[in-house]
């Protein structure tokens, strides 16, 4: 909201300056986001008359404007369209400095061939507003050749305020003043005249019937007779133009002006457009329709609270006025509604309609049920005034069950003992008192909060009051003294931080990607429907962008990251995600959330740079990276990769990994038809794996193994089988037969070709034997030796390769 | 005693026999290569050299210097082969010293790949682990949320327009026009996780609780669909607004540094009354306006509250024995302030030359 610091003054004396002021208001909840300087600078400009236009020879579009700037008479060259002969205006005279240009003087120029001796100004050129329609058309009387200054209030500074939804009273001038008045111990006045009606009774007039007391529980109404529809004042108009609001004419200026001034919103009806005079306030009627101000026809239910008369709907309560009982030119006879509707039938309506004006913000966060009859004289004297009219006698009030709020109790050591403060009983009736509660008691006190505080319900309501108003600042800051708790991370947390710690010294760098994903994304990975991850969960009003369904997997976030990455020209890529993916409950119900750990590779497998290794990224690096995240983590268990089959893994180049047995995660190269799919032109190696099994499995801590301070023995050997024998197998001998005296047996190298038979392949291991007693003698390595190549041959029919000669490791 | 000293206390009154020694070692000392040494080696321990003629000499002994005279060969013997070798590794470094070829030391070094936490992980750590140390633990809660954890009770009035389709990502409505407690939806904030752990457990409390949330916002510069919190709450039967500032305090001059002022602005949210929004002053300027503040010299960093007495009431909590704070901190906000992003969608991007920035 923008409130005017020339306007704000009006009701309470503003002593601080505006940027002390923006903080105090900012210190106690109503938080100043802006403070903007209107008609900053302007000099120079004068009130004229145009005593008579003149055409210009060279422009069509362009007029000669003869003005009397009050000493003498110039010609001013004008383009504006509104310009005419008695017109009052502004004018810069040469020399004037205007916000556009506030440094150099306007000078006298030449335009198209014709000598301009200043310059009519619009509202833009002044600074008022950004309306450069025409040029600013001033009040009849303005006394020519005074400074602009002295009919336009030009210097004036207004706050942007951010209002939260508790405190409605504080959308409107007279709120902020009040707010002021508390915080800074000025005096608030209030803009209240009793109107001067000399008019006929009002009930003569207008009837007015509440049928939905439930929506309406107020309805007041002023009739004005007579009114002269014209501009509004300037310095309405000024003000309106300050807080953000267009100027009509003055009838609507003024419901606009006590709006913004009060805080109640108003609507006025020509009252001549009303069948029989009569308001009747009632919900919609199936299927009724009616167009509204904006020129909309809107649709309506029952849940639509209206404003009727006794033909048809003639608004919508609290939002917008219909369009065939609006105020015209043609006016002459003006009923202002002023009332208090239910916050929440505002909100249902306006929410049904999907459409929120400055009177429904206001309404559905609650106005004051107490100020309607105010509001109404408010206008209605404004009425009187500034569009010539005549007030009829008497408010008509319709009130049938007074809302009175009720006393709350509060106790001062409650107050202290939330606050942490040592703040006086009477210090809290005082400030209660400022903001205009009625307090009653010394100890315990008895507060009724004033009918524009709806949000002042209970104790702790009161509590809020008094902290900021008191100050946030000068509560005592402290640490609570705790109690002896166990904090901390769990084992568990411990473990899940280490895994992504490891992951990381691997190399690889965490991504996050959206929790998101579109169901195609399963098909492009060529999950059949029956495929468990294709039970989803699914949102009812996704964004477009992200996808629909909640992820069952981590897979099309981090194909669509690496495709993203290599379109970029990112090739080299070594990522991990740890995020949750989600797997349908019940109906109703909530999803279950698996946490669960992502890998991706591709591209060169080291971005050292220079002199190095150009290896791509391979299937075993892949598995490296699962082997070490296991190692990292401590897991206990036996780790099992198995060939696996998986529709977007490309065939025999897939593993899944079974800890103890359980499955706990699937790794491989993606199938290039699914790399495609996924606009991705290279080979992509991919993991996914349950996080807990990874990190759960590791909470037996691993015993020790004695590294030996002996020597180990070492031996090469090639063992040559048949291709179709997995070296998981030979490991598995290879550790049988060498018992707890081979300390390590490490592939060294792979080789399938010619100088080995067809249908054979070559396993090269590099094996260390050693004891925890003492040195091994090449016998006992040897015996040990012996027993494996014998266990290779009889389990595998396999050959041995060149056995290389035992060397002695110091 | 080491050798030497055993051979100079034998040749003690034998200055034939010390200038002997002394020459021997001084011979391999001034060995410039291999060749040199092997000279030495020959001239001292060779069929010709040395040690042997020492020993040729026992013959016409008396026994006492024969003891003498042998026992100063053996240990000449000894000390000799000790030094050769000695000087032989000597020369052997010097020759591979020698050998090295110039360097270009300006190229660049050789960097293994190392990997890089993601921005919002760190930033989460960094804030998780300072309330760690201030004796919270870290409970984790469900992303997909029932209305009533998220809204319910959490004092969310109904019809308020964080629970319309329009703001919050639903999974299943009850009914479509109005929300209801059953209503499944995607939770808007991490604060739900408060009242699922004041249901199961009694205080004292000292919570933690970092993870994803997700508004229905179009991506953009300033907007996410999904972002993350870190949620924060002390419930007992003495915690006061005085220790919600104490604690925020010290986490905003942890996070921001030690000269940080801050500040409470009250504030309203509907789950804490009285409420305050959390500045720190600007690290950009220190406080006097610039780029990054807004020219206000304060960042908004968090908000807060004393917990309202109707979500005790919620969890079965007696709202006249309990009071507690709760706050809650935008991780994506706190990193944008801190590292000068300028747009959100840098994080869920994850281009690698953004990864490997942090």
């Amino acid at each position: 909201m923008k409130v005017s610091l020339e306007w704000l003054s009006e009701y309470v004396d503003l002593v601080l300056s505006p940027e002390r002021l923006a903080d105090v208001l900012s210190m106690a909840g109503t938080e100043v986001e802006r403070i903007h300087t209107l008609g900053a600078r302007v000099s120079g400009v004068v009130v004229a008359r145009v005593v008579k236009v003149k055409e210009h020879p060279n422009a069509d579009r362009l007029r000669i404007a003869v003005v009397d700037d009050g000493a003498a008479e110039r010609e001013v060259v004008c383009g504006a369209p509104n310009l005419k002969a008695g017109m009052v205006s502004a004018l810069a005279l040469p020399g004037a400095l205007l916000p556009a240009s506030p440094d150099t003087g306007l000078s006298e120029s030449v335009i198209r061939g014709v000598m301009s001796h200043g310059m009519l100004l619009s509202e833009d050129e002044l600074g008022l507003s950004d309306d450069r329609g025409g040029i600013i058309e001033l009040e009849a009387g303005a006394v020519v050749g005074s400074d602009i200054h002295e009919v336009l209030p030009l210097e004036d500074m207004v706050l942007e305020l951010e209002i939260t939804p508790n405190r409605p009273d504080c959308m409107s001038v007279v709120g902020i003043a009040r707010e002021v008045a508390a915080l800074t111990g000025g005096e608030f006045r209030w803009p209240y005249r009793e109107p001067v009606e000399d008019g006929g009774p009002a009930g003569d007039l207008l009837k007015v019937r509440l049928v939905d007391r439930i929506g309406c529980p107020r309805y007041s109404a002023r009739v004005v007779t007579g009114v002269e529809i014209r501009p509004s004042p300037a310095w309405m108009q000024r003000r309106l133009v300050a807080s953000g609001m267009r100027p009509i004419s003055n009838v609507v200026d003024i419901t606009n002006y006590v709006l913004l001034e009060m805080g109640q919103p108003l609507h006025a009806f020509d009252m001549d457009l009303l069948t029989d005079t009569t308001i009747v306030v009632r919900k919609a009627e199936p299927g009724e329709r009616m167009t509204t101000l904006d020129g909309v026809e809107r649709a309506l239910d029952e849940d639509c609270l209206m404003i009727a008369d006794a033909a048809r709907a003639v608004a919508i309560a609290g939002i917008m006025g219909g369009e065939d009982s609006e105020v015209t030119d043609a006016t002459r006879n003006v009923v202002i509604e002023s009332a208090y509707f239910d916050p929440t039938a505002v909100m249902l309506t306006s929410r049904r309609l999907a459409l929120r004006t400055e009177a429904s913000s206001r309404f559905e966060r609650g106005t004051d049920p107490g100020g309607t009859a105010r509001a109404a004289d408010r206008a209605a004297e404004l009425m009187r005034e500034l569009a010539g009219g005549t007030v009829a006698v008497g408010v008509i009030d319709e009130y049938p069950e007074p809302i009175v709020p009720v006393a709350i109790e509060l106790r001062p050591d409650r107050v202290n003992r939330v606050l942490g403060t040592d703040i006086e009983a009477s210090e809290m009736a005082g400030i209660l008192g400022r903001l205009e509660a009625e307090v009653e008691g010394k100890d315990a006190l008895r507060v009724t909060a004033p009918t524009f505080r709806p949000d002042l319900e209970r104790e702790i309501d009161l509590i809020e009051e008094i902290a900021r108003v008191h100050g946030y600042d000068r509560i005592p800051s402290l640490l609570p003294a705790g109690g002896g708790l166990v904090a901390g991370l769990t084992r568990e947390q411990v473990r899940q931080a280490k895994l992504v710690d490891g992951l990381v010294s691997l190399g690889l760098s965490e991504a996050i990607t959206y929790s998101f994903m579109r169901p195609g994304d399963l098909e492009l990975m060529r999950l059949s429907a029956e495929d468990p991850l294709r039970g989803a969960v699914t949102l009812i009003n996704p964004v477009a962008e992200t996808g629909e369904a909640m992820r069952t997997t981590l897979l099309p976030g981090l194909l669509r990251l690496a495709s993203s990455n290599l379109n970029k020209g990112n090739r080299d890529l070594a990522v991990f995600e740890c995020g949750r993916v989600f797997m349908a409950g019940a109906e109703g119900g909530l999803p279950e959330e698996v946490e669960r750990v992502g890998i991706l590779i591709c591209g060169r497998v080291s971005d050292a740079g220079w002199p190095t290794e150009d290896r791509a990224a391979d299937f075993f690096d892949l598995k490296g990276l699962v082997e070490d995240a296991l190692s990292i983590c401590g897991t206990a268990v036996k780790a099992v990769f198995s060939p696996a089959e998986a529709v977007f893994l490309l065939r025999g180049r897939a593993a899944e990994l079974l800890l103890d047995s359980e499955l706990a995660g699937l790794l491989g190269q993606l199938d290039p038809a699914v790399a495609v799919a996924f606009d991705i032109d290279c080979e992509v190696y991919v993991a996914e794996m349950s996080r807990d099994l990874l990190t759960g499995a590791a909470d037996v801590p691993r015993p020790y193994v004695p590294v030996g301070r002996f020597p180990n023995v070492k031996v090469d050997i090639a063992v040559v089988v048949d291709s179709s024998v997995e070296a998981r197998q030979i490991e598995e001998e290879i550790h049988v037969r060498g018992g707890e005296l081979l300390r390590a047996a490490r592939l060294f190298d792979v080789y399938e070709g010619p100088q080995i038979p067809e249908g054979r392949k070559s396993l090269a291991y590099a094996l260390e034997f050693g004891s925890a007693e003492g040195t091994l003698t090449d016998t006992e390595a040897h015996e040990r030796m012996d027993g494996i190549i014998e266990g290779l041959r009889e389990r595998f029919g396999a050959s041995i390769r060149g056995r290389d000669s035992i060397q002695e490791d110091s | 005693m080491d050798d030497l000293e055993k051979l100079n206390e034998l040749t003690e009154g034998r200055p034939e026999l010390a200038r002997l020694v002394q020459e021997s070692l001084e011979e391999i000392g001034a060995c410039r290569d291999g060749e040199d040494l092997e000279h030495a080696r020959i001239r001292l321990l060779g069929k010709k050299g040395t040690v042997t003629g020492l020993f040729k000499g026992l013959a016409g002994l008396t026994t006492g210097d024969k003891k003498v005279l042998g026992q100063t060969g053996n240990l000449l013997r000894k000390l000799i082969e000790e030094r050769l070798d000695e000087k032989g590794r000597e020369l052997a470094g010097a020759a591979r010293s020698q050998a090295g070829r110039a360097l270009d030391v300006t190229l660049p070094g050789r960097r293994p790949r190392i990997g890089h936490k993601h921005l919002l992980t760190q930033v989460t750590e960094e804030i998780t682990s300072i309330f760690v140390s201030l004796g919270y633990q870290v409970v984790v809660g469900p992303e997909v949320e029932l209305d009533y954890y998220n809204f319910e009770a959490l004092n969310q009035p109904p019809y308020h327009p964080a629970r319309s389709l329009h703001d919050t990502l639903y999974v299943s409505r009850k009914d479509p026009h109005r929300e209801s407690p059953d209503d499944v939806l995607l939770r808007t904030h991490t604060s739900p996780v408060q009242v699922r752990v004041m249901e199961s457990r009694r205080p004292p409390l000292y919570v933690i609780s970092p993870g994803k949330a997700y508004r229905k916002d179009e991506i953009d510069a300033t907007h996410s669909a999904m972002f993350h919190q870190v949620e924060g709450f002390a419930v007992g039967t003495d915690i006061t607004m005085g220790h919600l500032k104490g604690t925020l305090e010290v986490f905003a001059r942890k996070l921001f540094g030690e000269e940080r002022d801050v500040r409470f602005r009250p504030h309203f949210f509907p789950f804490t009354e009285p409420s305050a929004e959390v500045d720190v002053s600007c690290h950009g300027c220190g406080g006097s306006g610039c780029a990054i503040c807004k020219r206000s010299g304060w960042l908004e960093i968090l908000g807060s509250g004393m917990i309202d007495p109707r979500v005790f009431e919620y969890v079965g909590y007696d709202p006249e024995e309990y009071t507690g704070f709760a706050f809650g901190v935008g991780v994506e906000r706190v990193a944008m302030l801190k590292y000068a992003i300028d747009d959100m969608r840098v994080f869920f991007e994850n281009d690698a030359r953004f990864l490997r920035q942090y």
